[in-house]
């Protein structure tokens, strides 16, 4: 199932509408790699809010999805953990290490915006 | 009583699943006889058990069928006669505020009453014995009462048992020995609904007392105060984790200040469970400063081995705001 990447200013939005296979999570992180090189995006915000699972696979695909775009020159924040996920999570010893989060789609703009300043001289 | 009269009539309409008011959900046949037994843990194993208990058998079953003609000849006089002796105390008039309702219960009980003796007693049994029960629960019934009708019913019934065999008075003994087993069978199921219905109660208060007891505070947009007082055991500390959690998400928060300043004593398994608040916090968006801990406690948790190098804290829960407000980007000035 594609996960829809959407431009926004410098930003690329990766909005999950469900849950995701594997093989899903891997052409979503490929898809990434590839469209912030395309776009020189600065940020990338992956949203799990419909979410109601984030296992070890998916975690760990997430940090290198991190990892691998700040290579690229870019930052990225995953928002929408819901508390019921985030406490499952954090049971699991799952805590996202060196990847930012945010509450929702709006904070991590927020948080994109004041990190890497405005850039293209649009309000926040 | 208002009350009276609506949850007899939920039982009047033909017993369903959620064994209640007004809810309406459609049941299928199936998930009838699971319901209230599945809850309690009352299933064909357990009923079997509290046959064999009874030693209640086949020839009981026999026994009982047997007395059915005669059960549906007198019922009328017998559920009359048991009426008349309920409303002639003060205390059992009170569940029948209109002979509406009086018309509708005696109905009921005419119809509890040849079950009794139909021969079926199997799980649909005990699930429309248990909804008996329930329904009278509700209403309020005293225990002593719903008891006392019982023993009302079996001692008119016994005469009449006695009375219609008078040439085999062991047949008729036996018979009313089986009769007596089916009650008892009853009975059980009647007082089992009333603990468990208790219990819920319970569970229910015990629930709102520990979400009182942890109240999450918004003292300025974005930030959150969780104080935390007296004995944490895992349970209130994952319920406590739940609330905050939920609370970052409907209020936005960026900071939380966890004070526990008002904790005793920590172990391994609370101090990880403060580290989880830490990190699921987080995932969320939002930075908790954990202000209060006490030299004792800094301490347990140094020689624990806690990681702490995660958590941020603060001496006192004044420094604690102060660093939030800062974080938050708040500048307080004094005019």
């Amino acid at each position: 199932m594609k996960v829809p990447v959407l431009k926004q200013r410098q930003y690329l939005i990766a909005s999950i509408q469900a849950a995701l296979s594997d093989i899903d999570f891997i052409e979503l992180r490929d898809e990434l790699v590839t469209q912030v090189g395309h776009f020189r995006s600065r940020g990338v915000i992956v949203d799990v809010a419909p979410l109601d699972v984030l296992d070890s696979f998916a975690a760990r695909t997430l940090r290198n999805i991190a990892h691998m775009i700040k290579l690229r020159g870019a930052e990225m924040v995953v928002v929408g953990i819901q508390p019921d996920v985030a406490f499952a999570m954090v049971q699991l010893g799952l805590v996202l290490e060196g990847v930012h989060t945010a509450l929702d789609l709006e904070e991590g703009l927020a948080y994109l915006d004041e990190r890497l300043g405005h850039l293209s001289g649009h309000a926040g | 009583m208002e009350s009276t009269s609506k949850s007899l009539r939920s039982e009047a309409t033909r017993p369903r699943a959620d064994g209640g008011l007004s809810d309406g959900r459609a049941t299928a046949p199936e998930s009838r006889t699971s319901s209230l037994a599945l809850e309690m843990q009352i299933d064909a194993l357990e009923l079997a058990r509290r046959k064999d208990f009874l030693e209640l058998a086949e020839a009981d079953v026999q026994r009982l069928r047997e007395l059915n003609g005669a059960a549906t000849q007198y019922a009328e006089e017998v559920i009359e006669a048991f009426y008349s002796h309920l409303l002639s105390f003060e205390e059992g008039r009170e569940f029948f505020s209109s002979t509406e309702t009086l018309e509708r219960v005696k109905q009921m009980q005419k119809r509890y009453f040849l079950e009794l003796t139909k021969g079926s007693y199997d799980l649909a049994y005990i699930e429309d014995r248990l909804r008996i029960g329930e329904v009278h629960e509700r209403i309020g019934l005293p225990m002593k009462l719903y008891l006392g009708m019982y023993n009302f019913y079996l001692r008119s019934v016994a005469t009449r048992i006695f009375n219609a065999d008078p040439a085999d008075p062991e047949r008729a003994l036996l018979r009313f020995q089986s009769l007596m087993k089916l009650t008892f069978l009853d009975i059980g199921a009647a007082i089992d609904t009333y603990i468990f219905q208790r219990e819920r109660t319970i569970r229910e208060q015990q629930e709102a007392i520990r979400e009182l007891s942890t109240p999450v505070l918004q003292v300025r947009d974005g930030l959150l105060i969780l104080p935390i007082i007296g004995v944490i055991d895992p349970q209130r500390a994952r319920q406590l984790t739940g609330q905050l959690l939920r609370a970052i998400r409907s209020t936005r928060a960026k900071v939380v200040v966890m004070d526990i300043t008002g904790v005793a004593t920590i172990d391994t398994s609370i101090a990880n469970h403060l580290v989880q608040t830490v990190d699921a916090s987080r995932l969320m968006g939002a930075t908790v400063i954990v202000t209060g801990l006490a030299p004792e406690i800094a301490h347990t948790l140094v020689t624990l081995g806690v990681d702490l190098s995660k958590m941020q804290t603060v001496g006192d829960l004044q420094g604690g705001i102060e660093e939030a407000e800062r974080l938050l980007g708040y500048a307080i000035t004094r005019s």
